[in-house]
């Protein structure tokens, strides 16, 4: 049971409206690593994320976590699932009307009946290891950016969760908490032995942790495969991404029609 | 999570001041009175005409409001209207049988209501009896007939 | 024509379809047993629609009664009514004016900043995050506020009739010379607890609950960007005035209009 993957995603399909995101997904989340989903803006990442935590029903396909079959739990026991799961959000998402350690605290309050000692003594070992266990009277309003982002996976991780997902979690950051969160990442995952899943599309900060890594384009998974494996692909398209070429098969000019005919407006219909 | 003692304290005072204002309304508005409403008699009294006359009207005698009217409907034996009217308990069994309803009207515009005056019999009228001297309400287009009418004949 | 006609059926279906997702949302919300915690945060959202409305409804309700006091005075002065002032004052504002004034000020001082509260806390992924937690925001974020609503406008409707009330004495009474006697007389031989106290209490109680309700709706299914929000606030404000008039209407003939 041990060496199962902890997320398992067959022939996933999701659509919105009439825009198809995915068209058969496959993915395997193998436990205790960092697993990172990667690809170019607008492929649906972070809508691939919410499948999993069950935010979103897919059209066809399964997510199975530890063996559960998300979207076919009831109302109640996806709750209790998600308890087992932490998500570190885009923007924090902290809440706002709470400081830093009720932040903390929140996720402990509500599944625990554990005494106020013992919650502080929790809050603090978790602030303390993301380094803010002085910060701990402040407002989110009053954090920068990457702060807010260590709160929030101070909270994510308030209940020792099996699985954390974390969106995008290195966007806008300046360099210096960018390495600190890359460090945070890869720390908190060894040390609680916990299974990540990162969706990110910055290349060098995410193949730096990462320990198997999918490519996700045009709605399939692209290529998978260590970092180092990715690194040498020939896939030009793979190679594009991974390499950060400007132009290439995914290409740098939204279709239209010839440069130049256009500026003679006898380009055909504009 | 921190409990901020002036917010409890602004919210309980703010419900406190809506209770009040509600006591006030009732009381000093509406005019409400707490004393229980069980205390009370029943008369009857047949009208040929209630005129503008509403349920909830006052029933006075010498002046001072004594009980309302409780309802007003057609006695369909006479066809003419019976008024049932909600007295002060005080007045059970007090009033002399022969006393005398009249529906009058406060000021040229006002609104009507019902005036007792005491008759002067041994026996009295007791809970659920009927008013028989009755004077009914003045209908102003039934008094121009009649002057006009009176006009014509002379 | 047809495609016409299948343009009015489709908006048909999708206003349906919104009011019933409305109603399940307001269900959901509203159904649940209040805990402590609930409570507390009943308390702070009551400090927050109620205690903070509290000074432009008393100073709205204080101007309006004046008027009132004055308007009336100069109308019954004609017909040497004056004495009936308080009974006008009253009756006018227990059965409208307090409840419908005060319900479109508290759209407009309450239910927007909760549209827009609620709207911040989705555009910044903080309901995502909560129910990722494993708790529910409906009954988190959502019911505390209904609730709040739902007991604060009565309140406050209750405070802007007794300071409009006392404003028309003061400009009628003190200022006119109408005679105090028969200005809370005649108040008290007109004003019927039961019909005219108690029937605007319930308007006000429905008037909540709809202000709040399309107020808290309006937050949870905008679309999370800053325009988004900003164009649900304004909604909020619209659609609950316009709901606010609607049913007044609607209310005042069933209580007062002799259809029943």
């Amino acid at each position: 049971m041990t060496d199962s993957p902890l997320v398992e995603v067959e022939g996933l399909h999701f659509s919105r409206g009439e825009m198809e995101i995915f068209r058969g997904i496959d993915m395997q989340v193998p436990r205790g690593k960092i697993t990172a989903i990667m690809g170019p803006s607008g492929t649906g990442k972070t809508t691939l994320l919410k499948l999993i935590g069950g935010q979103l029903a897919p059209d066809a396909g399964r997510v199975r976590i530890a063996g559960e079959e998300v979207h076919a739990l009831s109302r109640k026991a996806l709750f209790r699932l998600r308890r087992r799961m932490g998500m570190l959000f885009q923007s924090g998402a902290l809440f706002s009307d709470l400081d830093v350690f009720e932040n903390v605290a929140f996720p402990l309050r509500v599944h625990t009946d554990l005494p106020e000692a013992m919650i502080r003594d929790l809050v603090l070992m978790k602030l303390q290891a993301v380094g803010l266990r002085g910060a701990r009277e402040l407002m989110p309003s009053e954090l920068s950016g990457g702060m807010a982002r260590r709160v929030a996976l101070a909270r994510a991780i308030a209940l020792d969760p099996d699985l954390i997902l974390y969106d995008e979690p290195f966007v806008g950051q300046d360099p210096i908490s960018m390495g600190v969160l890359v460090q945070l990442i890869r720390r908190l995952n060894d040390a609680l032995g916990l299974t990540s899943v990162v969706v990110s599309h910055d290349i060098k900060e995410t193949l730096s942790i990462a320990d198997y890594v999918y490519v996700i384009a045009d709605g399939v998974v692209m290529a998978h495969g260590t970092p180092g494996s990715l690194d040498v692909d020939r896939d030009p398209r793979v190679s594009q991404f991974i390499h950060g070429e400007p132009d290439g098969p995914v290409p740098f000019h939204y279709p239209a029609v010839d440069f130049h005919a256009d500026l003679l407006g006898t380009g055909g219909p504009r | 999570m921190k409990r901020s003692k002036t917010m409890e304290l602004g919210v309980g005072l703010f419900m406190l001041a809506g209770i009040l204002g509600l006591l006030f309304l009732a009381l000093r508005v509406s005019g409400l009175s707490l004393t229980p409403p069980g205390d009370s008699f029943r008369l009857e009294a047949n009208f040929a005409n209630v005129g503008g006359l509403k349920p909830r009207a006052r029933v006075t005698m010498a002046g001072v409001t004594v009980g309302r009217v409780e309802s007003i409907a057609l006695d369909t034996e006479w066809y003419d209207a019976r008024v049932v009217m909600e007295l002060d308990g005080e007045l059970a069994g007090a009033l002399p049988e022969d006393s005398t309803a009249a529906i009058l009207t406060s000021g040229l515009l006002g609104e009507q209501y019902i005036g007792l005056s005491v008759g002067g019999a041994p026996e009295t009228l007791e809970n659920g009896d009927r008013i028989r001297d009755t004077q009914s309400a003045l209908v102003l287009e039934e008094l121009i007939q009649q002057f006009v009418s009176n006009m014509v004949k002379e | 024509m047809i495609a016409l006609i299948r343009r009015l059926g489709r908006s048909g279906c999708e206003v349906t379809e919104g009011l019933g997702r409305a109603a399940i949302f307001l269900i959901q919300a509203a159904v649940g047993v209040p805990s402590r915690e609930g409570l507390w945060l009943w308390v702070r959202q009551m400090h927050f629609v109620g205690v903070m409305s509290l000074a432009i409804v008393l100073v709205s309700g204080l101007f309006i009664g004046m008027v009132l006091g004055l308007q009336g005075y100069t109308i019954l002065v004609d017909f040497g009514a004056e004495d009936a002032l308080g009974q006008m004052v009253a009756l006018s504002l227990l059965r409208e004016l307090a409840p419908v004034v005060a319900a479109l000020l508290f759209a407009g001082r309450a239910g927007s900043a909760l549209t827009a509260e609620i709207g911040l806390m989705k555009a910044t992924e903080q309901l995502t995050s909560m129910e990722m937690i494993g708790v529910d925001p409906l009954r988190r974020v959502v019911a505390p506020r209904l609730w709040a609503g739902f007991v604060a406008l009565p309140l406050l409707t209750i405070g802007f009739g007794v300071i409009g009330i006392w404003g028309g004495q003061l400009v009628g009474v003190q200022w006119l010379g109408v005679f105090e006697g028969s200005y809370w007389g005649n108040m008290q031989a007109s004003v019927e607890f039961a019909d005219d106290v108690l029937n605007g209490l319930i308007k006000s109680l429905v008037f909540a609950l709809v202000v709040t309700w399309i107020a808290v709706y309006q937050g949870y299914a905008l679309v999370p960007t800053s325009e988004g929000i900003s164009r649900a606030t304004t909604r909020t404000v619209v659609y609950a005035s316009l709901a606010v008039l609607g049913l007044d209407f609607v209310l005042t003939a069933l209580m007062f209009g002799e259809l029943s």
